[in-house]
């Protein structure tokens, strides 16, 4: 009985205290890994400082290092119930536990990182890095010698398959008879196996490789170290291998995020699947590096100038997947579903996504 | 050059590369268990060493003071479990989770500013003509400073424990330190000693990783290589001698697992990426059925048991 007269005060305490935060925009971001990752995270954590930066009257909080479990419910619900009224959930993972606490808590706006279902008050973003990959694919293709590319990829999830695609792709553009192999870690952060990655991919023979695991930095440096080309994503790592580096897709979450963040604030969102890309600037293809001549950057170009004109479309026909069997006939552009779940490799990668 | 020389030769030194940074970590906590305490914090110990190596090496351009940063801190870290454990009466299983703990959370909050700090790591031997030669070139050429230091530690600590006066009384210490103090030894000492040599190796693993193998720091980048290690102290039976081959085995199957899926080889990487503990468990049950249980030292099985 004593227990609860002094829980009670202190409660509505609590809860006042969260009303009034509500009143000021309280915005919560979840990270999967280190908010300094130099890689996917940062990438959201500078969308985060954008936003803060921004929009008036913001405050943010932001936890790092939550898994994909019922951890990540916990989290939401505290900073819940300290005042956020929008979240912003930045894993794959999570989709499912937002859409879950969201029908407990139907104030609160919900954001998740690339997930296919919405929910009442659970919208999703992502952008589409595709284009950007695919002309990092060219430069990729362009400088290779072994015609032999590589690719080291954390898990077979949808948005990566994509990536080892796209960027296989676009080296063809450039050279028809070149092959990617796919190596995977099982990790987003596992610096050990990524150097190691590298250095196989090297020994067998390797010369350039796109990556898609939390940060391209360790990659990146071995690559320099053992005189080979790499094609960087989500954050630009040229600083570390100033020679190595060719180009990059990396992101810039930024505007999106502000974009939702003042339509909730003046009671116009809906909850929808916001999907930004090369054009509107979500994702940006990074500088050239040296190795990149000046005719092939020519070339490149173009091809971005066409893609902003809707001109080419990379997800199109005549497209064979890695068995030969074809995938999309010629001038046929990929139904949505087919994209977003990806789950084949196209011709010329080698690896398996099973 | 045939492919097979390549084949092999930059498997062998990618399997050594791999195997480097537990051999440290390997030989210190066996020597720790063999002297009849665990210390369940070498993971919290190698990230701090990988850190404080890292920054070391960031500050002052030389990846060698990085080694020595990184050992320091490991053995500083460890100190407190020794503390804890041996002055305070602490479980060991408690204070080694604390120390983990203590070593991820330090590690991540120091570590944050050192992200994005670019080092200068060692040089390679790559090109120094001995390229062309079989086997041995792709061997040279993928060799680092701390692969060759983790081949000359392993086996001259089991030397030193085998065949050396402290070397025995470490081993009497661990087997039964009720009669070692009847004799006129120290445990406490001893296991103090231990725990901050154990430290200090894990700390050097750490760095090893950081400064020579990825130039890279990121946050919990050692993905449970230290627990990695205190399971595999079993797989060597409690032995220095086995520690290199033991290292070896798991890196080996590693980077086995990344090799294969370069070579095309169809198996699917889910199984691939599961190879070095399949292997670990393997070796461990095969063993464990031979002597069922009696490599351990006695000492140790009393904190087991108790």
């Amino acid at each position: 009985m004593k227990l609860h007269r002094l829980v009670r005060p202190l409660l509505a305490a609590a809860l006042a205290l969260g009303a009034h935060a509500a009143h000021s925009q309280t915005i919560g971001y979840i990270y999967v890994g280190p908010e300094k990752d130099y890689g996917y995270n940062t990438s959201h954590d500078l969308g985060r400082q954008y936003v803060e930066k921004t929009v008036s009257g913001t405050k943010t909080l932001h936890v790092e290092n939550i898994p994909e479990t019922a951890e990540v419910s916990r989290v939401m619900e505290r900073m819940i119930k300290s005042g956020a009224s929008i979240v912003f959930a930045t894993s794959y993972g999570y989709l499912d536990y937002a859409i879950e606490l969201g029908k407990k808590y139907p104030k609160v706006a919900f954001m998740h990182a690339g997930g296919l279902k919405t929910g009442d008050n659970v919208g999703t973003y992502w952008a589409n890095s595709d284009d950007a990959i695919y002309l990092a694919g060219m430069a990729a293709g362009s400088v290779t010698k072994s015609g032999k590319l590589g690719f080291i990829a954390a898990f077979p999830i949808p948005q990566v398959v994509r990536s080892i695609n796209a960027f296989t792709l676009g080296a063809q553009a450039m050279n028809p008879k070149v092959t990617t192999t796919v190596v995977w870690t099982g990790g987003w952060l596992e610096p050990a196996k990524e150097a190691e990655a590298t250095n196989s991919l090297v020994d067998a023979g390797i010369d350039v490789i796109g990556e898609q695991v939390d940060s391209p930095i360790t990659i990146a440096q071995t690559a320099e170290k053992r005189g080979i080309f790499v094609v960087g994503k989500d954050v630009d790592v040229s600083k570390f291998a100033p020679k190595s580096v060719l180009t990059g897709a990396s992101w810039n979450w930024g505007p999106t995020m502000v974009k939702v963040v003042n339509e909730i604030k003046a009671g116009t969102w809906k909850p929808s699947h916001i999907r930004g890309d090369l054009k509107d600037g979500t994702v940006v293809l990074d500088p050239f590096g040296p190795a990149v001549t000046e005719p092939v950057r020519k070339t490149i170009l173009a091809k971005k100038a066409d893609i902003l004109a809707d001109k080419f479309e990379v997800w199109s026909g005549p497209m064979m997947a890695q068995d030969g069997k074809e995938l999309l006939p010629a001038g046929k552009a990929m139904p949505m579903d087919m994209l977003e779940s990806m789950g084949f490799l196209v011709k010329g990668v080698i690896g398996t996504i099973k | 050059m045939t492919s097979f020389d390549i084949v092999f030769g930059s498997f062998l030194v990618s399997a050594l590369r791999s195997a480097t940074p537990l051999v440290f970590v390997l030989v210190g906590e066996t020597l720790v268990q063999r002297t009849g305490s665990i210390n369940l914090g070498v993971e919290g110990q190698m990230l701090v060493g990988a850190m404080a190596g890292y920054g070391a090496a960031a500050l002052w351009g030389d990846p060698w003071l990085g080694l020595v940063a990184g050992a320091g801190a490991g053995m500083l870290l460890s100190s407190v479990h020794g503390l804890l454990t041996l002055a305070a009466r602490a479980n060991q299983f408690a204070s080694g989770l604390a120390v983990w703990m203590l070593g991820f959370g330090l590690s991540a909050y120091y570590g944050a500013g050192l992200v994005g700090r670019k080092i200068e790591g060692f040089g390679t031997w790559r090109g120094a003509g001995l390229d062309d030669v079989p086997v041995l070139g792709p061997i040279v050429a993928g060799m680092t400073p701390t692969v060759l230091l983790a081949l000359v530690v392993a086996p001259a600590v089991a030397w030193w424990f085998w065949r050396t006066r402290t070397g025995l009384v470490w081993r009497a210490v661990g087997e039964s330190p009720e009669a070692a103090r009847a004799a006129g030894l120290r445990p406490i000492r001893v296991r103090l000693q231990a725990i901050l040599l154990g430290g200090l190796l894990s700390g050097l693993g750490g760095a090893a990783l950081s400064v020579d193998h990825t130039r890279t720091w990121a946050e919990g980048m050692t993905a449970g290589r230290g627990l990695v290690a205190v399971g595999l102290v079993i797989v060597a039976r409690w032995n220095p001698w086995w520690v290199l081959p033991t290292a070896l085995l798991f890196g080996g199957a590693e980077a086995l697992a990344l090799r294969l899926q370069t070579a095309d080889a169809g198996v699917s990487a889910h199984l691939l990426l599961t190879l070095p503990y399949i292997t670990s468990l393997a070796v461990l049950t095969l063993t464990c059925l031979r002597d069922r249980g009696q490599a351990a030292p006695a000492g140790l099985r009393a904190v087991m048991d108790r």
